[in-house]
């Protein structure tokens, strides 16, 4: 009887196996550049909202605080996206004719709210708080960028768990004076290091326990 | 080949090919469907003042129950009430709530609310609704009120006394007629005989030192449970031993006083009448002199002696079961006592119309005499006493109306069904059991289109007036300081000052006379209120229905209780299917076999058997309501048969006498030995291959004391409210399977017919060595500094290993997706969402869960704290439960804080951990139970 096999089956058997073997190993490396690409983690993608309002015009032009609009950032765990009256305290003297401010005009006419496009999506298990990293001296810039620069909101950091361990494991990287957390010019001076570790003994920032799962999860 | 097709309908050819199609275009939409969902931001137009987002609001307010208003704080995220917590100014609730008052949230949100009127069970409008009453009362204006009857349940609102009695100024011949199912008249009768006026009776069990409580429950559920449980405690104070309260018990069923109490006797309400006689010869009331059984004589002789040594600072309570002349009597002993009870006008009623019964209502439907019926917010047609046949008399009203929350039975007896405004949605007011008013104020706009039983009585008076408006005015008169202000504060107190009942001086009380009462019939039903459905108005709440009953553990049902000698009898064990009848009516219903009812006594518990209460109300349990008779609403003599059928009784704790091991669980100490450690305590810690818990930040903990623990699940249904804890129906429970995470377990190491038993509410321990932990393989049950033994949701791959190896048995997994997906019943609907508290995950399928102390609580806490650099205060953190509790049984707080109220707790003598022995260091840990036995010491309570 012929053989069933050639002999070069061995060395197919032999590829396959040790392909299969090495296949979830060598499939960690691809997963996690998959994870952490802006594919999955929508980082830097601009969505497109009912409104193209800019943020470099208001903030980077015009010297808007961020508090004239994200009211409660300071005192609760959201910033709060401003009502359309916020809007109109302005509009309802500037630009008043302008085709573009025309759903804001509508939006106050009909009492219907405009429905923005969310650009920071944090998954629903995760309790973040903004109030707080204020009060500890995280400015908005260190996760949301420079939006005084941006057309259109995008999301600038990955928002990633890793991302925000990070942070949690060395907040000197990050912290800067409170009275700089709205400053959208302040870059980390040479000695930042230094001086975040400075602050964090100042503000009480302890992160021996700012990495249990209940801070952030419940 | 011949190509395989299928002719569908329309005549068109489905071939192979086309069915290839359908399938890759439903891969590549499912594939498309696998990116993140778009989210959206939708802010306000115009914001609302003092709104932020996420943040949330309290707003005083007061639930119904019963008639009565228990003043309550209603938490309102984004604009959704979400929780109900107690107001500390009001004084029925003292800042805790039960657990009807919980579970008043979900009404709001429950699928099955009518949302729109109807006329014969066919969608109608307001304004069609309006038409024809217009043409009705034009008749009724000439002819002034002929015909035109009112009927309603309790009424305690002040604005709704003002309009009824206004309507019967502009309607004199109309006639206001009031059916409450579970009513005071027994009491009252007893008052008008003793004193010759109705009269409301509020004890001051707080000053008392001896309770005699001869049927009586006053720990038991009700509107004035949470004044009562205050009461209870505040004179059963461990700290002052020479003024802790003796309760002596006399009963015909298991209630939770008659658990608390320190002596109990389980008779026949006959026999308790007996009892009371009895006792009141001893303070030379000279009624002839009943036979009692020899217990019954022991506990009369030291309850007599006792009651006589506290003279001032005794008081007896009667209660349901017992006749008008007993309540009378107990009138006599308690002034032969100097008791401490106040006596108040009653306030349901309006100063110049007292309500008629309903008897003379169905009477005049009968004999055709009703022209015009407006039936508001009760449910005659499924809970009006058997004998009064209403369920015929109702449809011979020429016009009828019934103003409801839900299209129940009554709604299907009348023409006109109209969808009745929820308490959170529209402006009332509403008294406590004291007396004390609150303004019942609006959370969200109502969801449907609803209107109140204000607007629906102004739309009779032929006006129309706004709710917000009638109750200003029925206050501003009353008010002499500027009165925005006024209505600013009473707002924002949630009582309004000086507005409990006028106290009223009363005559020495008549003895009266009595015939004895005699049984006729093989056995006496006994009824009474029932603990999860009240008298069938929560019926279609799932959190009340899944709620274990506190003595019996039942869920999702009223099994009839029978003790059980009576069944050995009757050959009859727990399942068993018996056939009541009395008077021409029957009743079948499974048995629950119990060892300490008296015998001869079957119980069975209203609200239940309701055929139009909802999705989750319908066909659950039996209405013992067919079996109730107008003369004799509480008790019924009737005849048992055994049926050749059985149905499962769903309870949540089996039953079992656990002879030694109960001692260790539940320890028991008299007073005397209160304070004494019990034996050795353990020097240190046993050795442990744990690390050490953490000792630089907060260490929460927890003690519960289980002397001051009443059973009433007020905890239970709080934290199911505050944490999203999903219901999971009753086929779920007879598979074992539930989601609480506060279970409150009964123990009882006494003997048959002997009582030795308590309460003891079980969340997650904590423990420090917590054996959940190393048996996770990813990880997903772990520690935080703070020592709380978190779950990691996104973690949990479900082997159940930490379920397995956790002694306590506390953990719960998601064996469906109770609250993702596969929820019971109509629980998956969206208005139920919308109840989420936002700040705790719902959880999925295939995740275990269990208690967190209320760790989004701590956090809001943390972070707080923290923004005004500063450490949690101690009182700061009330988890859901403990702020529920109205015994304070429960302390929770940082142990690292030796200063801390849990802390002084911690070291009381009585303190021990559950299954010490395993070393988990639990950080919830309990003080044991306490019994205050007097002369009768030693023998079983």
């Amino acid at each position: 009887m012929a053989q069933v096999f050639r002999p070069a089956a061995n060395t197919i058997a032999v590829l396959v196996m040790a392909f299969l073997g090495a296949m979830p190993v060598l499939a960690v490396g691809p997963g996690y550049t998959l994870m952490k690409s802006p594919y999955v983690t929508n980082q830097s993608v601009t969505r497109t909202q009912p409104v193209p309002f800019s943020h470099a015009h208001h903030v980077g032009s015009l010297g808007l605080d961020c508090r004239y609009c994200h009211t409660s950032v300071s005192t609760a765990r959201f910033a709060s996206v401003p009502p359309t009256e916020t809007c109109m305290t302005c509009h309802s003297q500037l630009w008043t004719n302008a085709q573009m401010l025309a759903p804001v005009r509508k939006s106050l006419a009909t009492n219907t709210p405009i429905r923005w496009q969310r650009v920071h999506v944090l998954p629903d298990y995760v309790y973040f708080d903004h109030s707080i990293h204020i009060a500890k001296g995280v400015g908005c810039s260190t996760c949301h960028g420079e939006v005084d620069r941006m057309p259109l909101m995008r999301q600038a950091a990955p928002l990633t768990m890793g991302w925000c361990l990070d942070c949690h494991r060395h907040p000197e990287k990050a912290v800067r004076p409170r009275d700089k957390v709205f400053d959208m010019a302040w870059t980390p001076p040479p000695d930042q290091i230094a001086k975040g570790r400075q602050l964090m003994t100042e503000y009480h920032i302890d992160t021996a326990h700012l990495t249990d799962c209940s801070k952030c999860h419940r | 080949m011949k190509s395989t097709t299928i002719q569908v309908e329309g005549g068109r050819q489905f071939s192979r090919r086309d069915a290839l199609q359908v399938l890759a275009a439903h891969m590549t939409l499912a594939l498309a469907g696998c990116s993140k969902p778009a989210e959206e931001i939708v802010p306000y137009v115009t914001m609302p003042e003092g709104l932020t987002p996420g943040e949330p609001l309290k707003f005083a307010t007061a639930v119904p129950i019963g008639g009565y208003g228990v003043g309550v704080l209603a938490i309102s995220i984004d604009g959704r009430p979400i929780k109900i917590e107690g107001n500390p100014k009001h004084p029925d609730s003292l800042g805790s709530t039960d657990a009807f008052a919980e579970a008043a949230v979900m009404s709001l949100y429950d699928p099955d609310r009518s949302r729109t009127p109807t006329l014969h069970g066919s969608f109608s409008s307001w304004d069609a609704f309006g038409a024809a009453l217009l043409a009705q009362l034009k008749k009724h204006r000439q002819n002034g009120g002929e015909g035109l009857r009112l009927l309603t349940g309790r009424i305690t609102s002040p604005t709704l006394l003002r309009q009824i009695d206004d309507i019967l100024v502009r309607f004199p011949q109309a006639r206001w007629h009031v059916h409450e199912p579970i009513d005071e008249n027994v009491e009252r009768q007893g008052s008008a005989l003793a004193f010759g006026r109705a009269m409301h009776s509020i004890p001051s069990i707080e000053k008392a030192e001896v309770v005699l409580c001869l049927d009586a429950d006053p720990l038991g559920p009700g509107p004035s449970q949470i004044q009562n449980a205050h009461r209870w405690i505040q004179s059963r104070d461990p700290k002052r031993p020479e003024h802790f309260m003796r309760t002596y018990v006399a009963e015909s069923t298991l209630t939770p006083t008659g658990i608390k109490a320190d002596h109990r006797v389980a008779l026949h309400p006959n026999g308790i009448t007996d009892l009371s006689i009895a006792i009141s010869n001893l303070f030379g009331a000279g009624l002839p002199e009943p036979t009692l059984s020899n217990a019954a004589k022991r506990f009369v002789n030291a309850c007599g002696a006792d009651l006589g040594a506290h003279t001032g600072r005794a008081v007896v309570l009667a209660g349901r079961t017992l006749p008008a002349e007993v309540h009378a009597l107990v009138h006599w002993l308690n002034a032969a006592l100097n008791a401490p009870i106040a006596f108040v006008e009653p306030f349901d009623q309006s100063a110049s119309h007292e309500p008629a019964a309903l008897r003379p209502l169905v009477e005049a439907l009968h004999g055709g005499r009703v022209d015009a019926l407006v039936v508001i917010d009760t449910n005659v047609g499924y809970d009006a006493p058997a004998d009064l046949a209403l369920a015929a008399a109702l449809p011979k009203a020429a016009f009828s109306v019934h103003l409801g929350c839900y299209a129940d039975e009554t709604a299907k007896l009348c023409q006109w069904h109209l969808p009745q405004t929820h308490f959170l949605e529209g402006w009332s007011d509403l008294r406590g059991f004291d007396g004390s008013a609150t303004i019942v104020q609006p959370l969200i706009r109502p969801l449907y289109a609803t209107r109140s039983a204000h607007e629906l009585l102004t739309m009779v008076a032929g006006e129309e007036k706004l709710s917000y408006d009638l109750v200003r005015d029925t206050w501003r008169p009353r008010v002499t300081m500027p009165f925005e202000d006024w209505w600013r504060q009473v707002l924002h107190d949630g009582v309004i000052p000086e507005t409990a009942a006028q106290r009223i001086s009363v005559a020495p009380p008549q003895r009266p006379q009595f015939p004895r009462g005699s049984a006729s019939g093989e056995f006496t039903l006994v009824l009474s209120p029932d603990p999860s459905t009240w008298d069938g108005r929560y019926a279609n709440s799932p959190w009340l229905q899944e709620c274990p009953k506190p003595i019996s553990k039942e869920v999702w049902g009223n099994a009839l209780v029978v003790h059980q000698e009576d069944a050995a009898r009757l050959h009859l064990t727990t399942g068993d299917v018996v056939r009541l009848s009395a008077q021409n009516h029957t009743l079948e219903s499974p048995v629950l076999v119990s060892s300490h009812g008296a015998r001869g006594v079957i119980h069975l518990s209203l609200g239940y058997g309701r055929t139009r209460a909802g999705a989750i109300g319908n066909s659950i349990g039996v209405s013992a309501y067919t079996l109730r008779w107008s003369d004799a609403l509480w008790t019924t003599e009737v005849t048992i048969k055994k049926l050749n059928d059985r149905r499962e009784v769903l309870t949540t704790q089996n039953y079992v006498r656990l002879a030694g091991e109960a001692r260790d669980l539940f320890p028991i100490r008299l007073l005397d030995d209160a304070r004494k450690v019990a034996g050795a305590k353990r020097e240190g810690s046993l050795p442990s291959l744990y690390p050490p818990a953490i000792a630089d930040t907060y260490a929460w903990g927890m003690v519960i004391d289980t002397a001051a623990c009443i059973g009433c699940n007020a905890c239970v249904v709080a934290c199911q409210a505050e944490n999203n804890v999903p219901v999971v129906g009753p086929e779920e429970i007879a598979r074992g399977r539930d989601m609480h995470w506060l279970r409150v377990d009964i123990y009882d190491h006494g003997t048959d017919g002997a009582l030795k038993a308590g309460f003891q509410p079980v969340p997650c321990m904590h423990c420090e060595n917590a054996p959940c932990e190393p048996v996770c393989p990813v990880a997903a049950s772990v520690h935080d500094s703070e020592g709380l033994n978190a779950q990691v949701y996104n973690r949990c791959v479900g082997t159940r290993f930490c379920e397995a190896n956790c002694p306590y048995k506390v953990r719960r997994f998601n064996f469906f997706g109770y609250a993702d997906g596969q929820e019971y019943a109509n629980l998956g609907a969206d208005t139920i969402k919308a109840q989420h508290n936002p700040e705790v995950s719902t959880r999925q399928r295939g995740v275990m869960e269990k208690c967190t102390y209320c760790v989004q609580r701590i956090s809001r806490a943390r972070r707080d704290a923290k923004r005004e650099e500063r450490t949690i205060v101690d009182g700061e953190v009330v988890t859901a439960c403990q702020s529920a509790c109205p015994t304070r049984a429960i302390s929770f707080g940082n142990l690292n804080d030796k200063t801390s109220a849990v802390s002084a707790v911690k070291g009381e003598a009585r303190q021990y951990a559950l299954l010490e022995h395993l070393n988990t260091r639990p950080r919830t840990t309990y003080l044991a139970d306490i019994r205050n036995q007097g002369v009768l010491k030693g023998e079983p309570s």
